[in-house]
């Protein structure tokens, strides 16, 4: 959604847009298939479902955290340990995830909210960390630490994750829906705040807002979604371990939001789809492959800031005004 | 209406206002002039809630607001334009106006109504980038902004600095227009052709203290005189 239209504009935005653009991203992944295995694009999905959760906090809320694993290995656990200890069933295991994972992120967002700039990105790590050690160490005979545990879900009815095209088809869904929800948000006055709060968050209080209850929404529903990421996780892996939650695994979910472009869900499904397959494509032909992630940062910190999706806008408006130009040209000379 | 009493604030060690003391009735435009690193500034971010003083009391209508939060003073009908001129710059006129209309509770033709009214010309870039608009133009749509909702006290802060004088006296028009309508303002102002001709009352300050306070007539239109101060 284009930032400059207006609150009444956005708030209209017609449904059949989002429909349109739902097709479009379905399509894309459909597409994908013949390219990558299936289960590698479900693979993809899950984590573009990740890579959106984080830039609802960091593109449209302008809050860097290196810390959002946290709540994507909470979806794992609580997932995990749900089906292991209550019930089998893969959409009550589902919404356990999510819940736990609204849960944390509602606690631990009380204090983070308030904290800026490095202190945010820093605490978030702390707790990251915090919750890495809870699991890989101090619940080790709960949660089996490093050797990791199998999840207890079963089939349910068409639900078997066992079967490729079913598992590829629900986690479309999720991620359609992710989507769906984000677009709507994002788009609504409450997208507007938070995107306001970015660029100004005194200005905002001073109209009224009581902005440290929309950080903390935005930053539970960031960490609701991350944890529906994760519950995916367990659902299509069946097997978890604490590298679901290591803060490490932070740098991927940060490099794939500013490939793609932050503060634009395109630019997040765009990201997480290159930076999977650069994943898997570089990690099989080169050693270290890891450096090349790093020059690509350098190159999107200097010179392609918009990342991706900002490469494209640049490219159009360019275009486009190459060719207001030559028919200006050619009207004068007719 | 609003009671600065014995106020001392200031960044970290650095004290930057002295045992500051000042009143303002209700519909009153009371201008704070004086030369720049005054405590001009810091006196108007402490009593927006900003800055929190060591030491002093601010009443509003009889109740101490001391550390409240800006956003309980805007909902308190505190209204503060900073000096900065800025806009959400991202969002369209319209969409300024409406990121206050909601905040408010108001309806967003009547919103946008109250701004049209103290500037017509605004019609033009209701769906232009906020960002895009001169400085002027901003610092029109940031007062035009503050009136939405109920505004019981405007806090103002060089409306004029860096503006042409074509829009200086758009920017007088329309705090004239806030006189008239009997809005309290607190407006911190270095262009004494302004404040002669809008102040109810004038407060001078030097290196952090209100050294005078002018509310003749005659003293405050004399700007050779009040140009000494600055």
């Amino acid at each position: 959604m284009n930032p400059d239209t207006s609150l009444s504009q956005i708030a209209s935005t017609k449904r059949i847009t989002i429909y349109r653009d739902m097709v479009l991203i379905a399509a894309g992944f459909f597409a994908l298939i013949p390219l990558l295995a299936i289960h590698r694009v479900t693979d993809f999905m899950i984590f573009c479902i990740f890579v959106m959760s984080f830039d609802l906090l960091y593109g449209y809320m302008g809050r860097l955290s290196f810390g959002q694993m946290l709540y994507l290995g909470t979806g794992v656990y609580v997932s995990t340990l749900f089906s292991l200890h209550f019930s089998p069933n893969p959409i009550l295991s589902l919404m356990a995830g999510v819940v736990g994972g609204a849960i944390v992120a509602g606690i631990l967002g009380l204090i983070v909210v308030g904290l800026e700039g490095a202190s945010f990105a820093l605490t978030n790590l702390a707790f990251n960390q915090v919750g890495f050690f809870l699991i890989g160490s101090a619940f080790q005979r709960v949660t089996h630490g490093e050797d990791g545990i199998s999840a207890g879900v079963e089939p349910w009815g068409f639900l078997d994750f066992a079967n490729e095209p079913a598992a590829f088809g629900f986690v479309l869904l999720c991620l359609l829906f992710t989507f769906f929800m984000l677009r709507i948000l994002t788009s609504s006055p409450f997208g507007i705040i938070i995107r306001s709060i970015k660029e100004n968050e005194s200005r905002v209080k001073f109209l009224g807002y009581n902005t440290f209850f929309y950080k903390w929404l935005t930053f539970v529903l960031a960490g609701a979604f991350a944890a529906l990421a994760g519950t995916l996780y367990t659902l299509y892996v069946g097997f978890v371990s604490p590298v679901f939650i290591h803060p490490l695994n932070n740098v991927e979910v940060i490099f794939a939001a500013l490939i793609g472009g932050a503060g634009n869900l395109f630019g997040a499904l765009i990201g997480g789809v290159l930076f999977m397959s650069m994943k898997d494509s570089l990690s099989t032909h080169i050693p270290q492959w890891e450096w090349i992630l790093g020059v690509l940062l350098l190159v999107i910190v200097f010179w392609l800031r918009g990342g991706v999706t900002g490469l494209i806008k640049s490219l159009t408006g360019y275009v486009k005004t190459k060719m207001a130009k030559g028919m200006a040209e050619e009207v004068e000379k007719g | 209406m609003l009671n600065v009493d014995g106020i001392n604030a200031g960044y970290g060690r650095a004290m930057v206002l002295h045992d500051v003391s000042l009143k303002l009735k209700e519909g009153e435009t009371v201008f704070i002039v004086g030369r720049n690193g005054a405590g001009k500034t810091t006196l108007l971010r402490t009593i927006c809630g900003l800055m929190k003083p060591v030491q002093g009391t601010i009443d509003y209508r009889d109740e101490n607001i001391l550390g409240l939060a800006p956003e309980k003073l805007a909902q308190k009908g505190f209204r503060f334009v900073a000096q900065d001129k800025k806009v959400f710059s991202d969002l369209t006129v319209r969409g300024n106006i409406e990121l206050a209309a909601y905040a408010a509770g108001e309806p967003i033709s009547k919103a946008i109504e109250k701004v049209t009214s103290i500037y017509p010309d605004i019609k033009r870039f209701m769906d232009s980038k906020a960002g895009g608009l001169s400085g002027g133009q901003r610092e029109i749509l940031l007062i035009g902004r503050a009136l939405i909702g109920d505004p019981r006290l405007f806090l103002i802060d060089e409306p004029t600095e860096g503006l042409a004088a074509i829009v200086i006296e758009d920017i007088f028009r329309i705090l004239s227009r806030l006189k008239e309508d009997n809005v309290s303002a607190l407006i911190v102002e270095q262009n004494l052709s302004v404040v002669s001709r809008l102040a109810d009352r004038i407060f001078i300050m030097k290196e952090g203290k209100i050294i005078r306070e002018i509310s003749e007539k005659s003293e405050m239109a004399d700007t050779l005189a009040l140009e000494s101060y600055l």
